[in-house]
């Protein structure tokens, strides 16, 4: 596993995600899902891409569903983008997720 | 940095794989590209029941690096989870950029890039993916565990993927346009004798509604036009796939649909280009008749690289 990817879980979410002080790419995964195996080593490249400035997390689904039901995922894997504590932009989610579209929601987070 | 190779196979499904063990064997220096991990369609559909040389139904993933094992035992070498930022397919030199940083050039070059869900097209489709509504009943099915959900659809997927569902969820409705499925007789005699399964016939989605998840279906009657929302917890879409022929469009007419004119022997109008599998204009659209296609045309671009 990559350093500039972190799994954290539902009981972190508050201060890892939405007490961040840089932007965050939060991604909902799953075992058994060849869409995920295919997002990670896209998502480790684009996190490798803007260490420092973007955090890049994962969680994992199965182990924090009440999270993922409070948020209203119901798909893996789901890339939710934050900056200053709110969710902006549009979640990417399935099995066509493009690194170079990965790339752009990202910069989008940007100042 | 440029690597070389005689073929470069586009797609690691079925039929690209396929055409990796075949040219492989041949000799002929091999590289299949996918932007996922092996396996294609294939990857994701829970059981299959009818490929060759399996009396018990194989998992679609087991099935699937099968293939890329087979593949790769014979020097075939597979990427994953690449994109091809740029290509020029119509050189005697074909040439292929994988994000943005690395080329990779072959005389040869087969398409398989298949095909993938066809979307609905119906409001608040775009707005609740994700969030309720899902087209990979494995990938997903987990979080409906005890929830009430309808699937869209009455053919073999749709049918099959939701036999599936039903070990997850309290409840499966499918919702078909018309008066009965156009699935294998096997599994819509299965299907209509589960329990946990309900079928409304006769009717089409119209809309999906919801806060910040998906909440309800709403779906018309196509005999009285009655509209109804049927209250839901999740919807996996199943009507039919759509081909995936953005790289091709550049270089050949699609015939309607989308696909690819091909000769009997795979060939494109471009020399030197192939297209294989699902991409195809062709009749039927299975497994066995996408690993036929992969293995005519890496013989046909063996002969063509001779
Ligand atoms: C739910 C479901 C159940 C099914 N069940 C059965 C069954 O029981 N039996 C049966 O025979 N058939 C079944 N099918 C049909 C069967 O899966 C397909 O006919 C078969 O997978 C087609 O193979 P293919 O190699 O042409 O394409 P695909 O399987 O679609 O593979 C194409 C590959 O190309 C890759 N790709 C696409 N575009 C690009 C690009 N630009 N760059 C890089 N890579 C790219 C994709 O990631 C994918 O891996 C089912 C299909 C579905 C959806």
């Amino acid at each position: 596993m990559s350093a500039a990817v972190e799994e954290i879980s539902a009981n972190q979410y508050d201060e890892r995600v939405l007490g961040a002080e840089t932007p965050v790419v939060l991604d909902f995964f799953s075992t058994e899902c060849p869409p995920c195996e295919a997002l990670a080593p896209k998502y480790e490249a684009v996190a490798e891409q803007f260490a420092g400035k973007v955090r890049f997390l994962k969680i994992f689904r199965q182990g924090n569903r009440e999270l993922a039901t409070r948020l209203g995922v119901s798909g893996s894997p789901t890339l939710l983008f934050f900056k200053s504590g709110r969710e902006v932009g549009a979640r990417m989610t399935g099995e066509d997720i493009k690194r170079s579209a990965l790339k752009s929601a990202v910069e989008a987070l940007l100042p | 940095m440029s690597e070389r190779y005689d073929v470069a196979i586009i797609g690691a499904g079925p039929a690209g794989l396929t055409a990796g063990i075949y040219a492989a064997r041949a000799r002929l220096r091999t590289i299949v590209l996918d932007e996922s991990v092996p396996g294609g369609q294939v990857k994701t559909t829970h059981k299959v029941s009818n490929y060759p040389g399996f009396p018990e139904d194989v998992h679609g993933s087991e099935l699937s690096a099968a293939f890329a094992r087979q593949a790769e035992r014979f020097g075939a070498r597979i990427r994953r989870s690449v994109e091809i930022t740029a290509h020029d397919l119509s050189a005697f030199v074909k040439t292929l950029e994988l994000d943005e940083s690395e080329t990779v050039e072959a005389r040869a070059v087969i398409v398989a890039t298949g095909a993938k869900p066809r979307p609905l097209g119906v409001p608040g489709e775009d707005t609740f993916k994700g969030r309720g509504i899902s087209y990979c009943a494995t990938c997903d099915g987990a979080y409906f565990e005890g929830k009430d959900i309808h699937v869209i659809g009455g053919g073999n997927s749709a049918v099959e993927e939701a036999l599936f569902l039903t070990q997850f969820a309290r409840s499966v409705t499918i919702v078909h346009q018309f008066e009965q499925f156009q699935a294998e007789p096997a599994s819509v005699g299965e299907a209509l004798t589960n329990p946990k399964i309900r079928v409304l016939f006769g009717h089409e989605p119209r809309a999906f509604h919801g806060e910040t998840a998906l909440e309800a279906l709403e779906v018309e009657a196509l005999r009285t036009r009655e509209r109804k929302r049927l209250q839901t917890d999740g919807v996996f879409v199943f009507v039919g796939m759509v081909p995936r022929t953005d790289l091709l469009a550049r270089y050949v007419e699609l015939a309607p649909g989308g696909y690819v004119e091909t000769t009997d022997a795979m060939e494109t109008r471009i020399p030197g280009v192939y297209a294989a599998g699902d991409i195809r204009v062709k009749r039927f659209r299975q497994i066995t008749t996408a690993v036929a296609d992969g293995t005519i045309a890496a013989l046909a671009a063996q002969k063509y690289l001779r």
